[in-house]
């Protein structure tokens, strides 16, 4: 069932603060696979750079994904990581910040 | 299609080019012409993407007024990042998917719905008697992801149009020489 799946569509990962996932999982993008892997982080203030890197780089290794989504600020953090990504799948959007809290 | 046709066109010209000065004056004219039509292309598909991102933009703050009042109704931590599963929940599928079609030689995506059994609710993450906000919150959400796909599509034509424009660029500079 899961390979048929993985057949007919690719999933949509999103790295970001906690409204954007919790708001984009209730979307229903949000997957834990067979291996129990996210597509899926929240990012907070104590979460470090490093693991952001490490999380955007399983993302793009895996073949399963289409899109990245990742927040202004968090892709800021990883600018060299994301910049040395240059295939064009999966694709990496940027959200705005957004102003509801500012 | 009939953009990529005159570039397939002037690359097979390349192969068999006659030295005739007059031939080359005229892939020239042409390579130049097609030049400015893709640089012209590549800023309207420059202001679409602005335009997708202002429209992403506006959809996750709609959303997330929504979710701030669902966590006003329920409380602080009923719509945290406390309440989605994680890696030690049982695994299931999402329910919204993105799949591949190729479109004039452009690999583009469109939103499908997973038909897999093990989708669940998001939903059902937050309560069984959720506020009125959370479904609303949900439906703009879902939005947004047609939105996002949209994006990502208009980044993918961004993308295969430069390509183009730096092969052009490469042939007519090869013409001058």
């Amino acid at each position: 069932m899961a390979l048929h799946a993985a057949m007919k569509g690719k999933l949509i990962s999103v790295i970001g603060d906690e409204d954007t996932c919790v708001g984009f999982l209730l979307g229903g993008i949000g997957e834990i696979n067979k291996n129990r892997h996210p597509n899926f982080m929240v990012v907070d203030k104590n979460t470090a750079v490093s693991e952001i890197e490490d999380c955007f780089k399983r993302f793009i290794k895996r073949d399963d994904i289409d899109i990245i989504l990742i927040n202004q600020n968090v892709a800021e953090l990883i600018r060299h990581v994301i910049d040395s990504h240059v295939a064009p799948v999966p694709a990496g959007m940027f959200n705005p910040e957004d102003l509801v809290r500012n | 299609m009939e953009r990529g046709k005159t570039i397939e066109k002037l690359f097979w010209r390349i192969a068999g080019r006659s030295s005739s000065p007059l031939d080359v004056q005229s892939d020239l004219d042409t390579a130049c012409n097609l030049l400015d039509k893709l640089v012209l292309r590549q800023l309207h598909l420059m202001e679409e993407k602005i335009q997708c991102e202002l429209n992403i933009q506006s959809s996750i703050n709609n959303g997330s007024i929504h979710l701030a009042k669902s966590r006003y109704i329920m409380g602080q931590s009923s719509v945290s990042i406390t309440r989605l599963p994680t890696e030690s929940s049982p695994d299931f599928a999402a329910s919204t998917l993105c799949e591949t079609t190729e479109e004039d030689g452009v690999k583009q995506l469109q939103v499908v719905e997973n038909t897999a059994e093990n989708t669940v609710n998001p939903l059902r993450w937050f309560g069984v008697l959720v506020p009125q906000n959370l479904h609303k919150a949900q439906g703009i959400f879902q939005n947004t992801i047609n939105f996002v796909v949209e994006c990502a599509n208009v980044q993918l034509q961004i993308q295969n149009n430069f390509k183009n424009i730096e092969c052009l660029k490469k042939y007519k500079s090869l013409l001058q020489s």
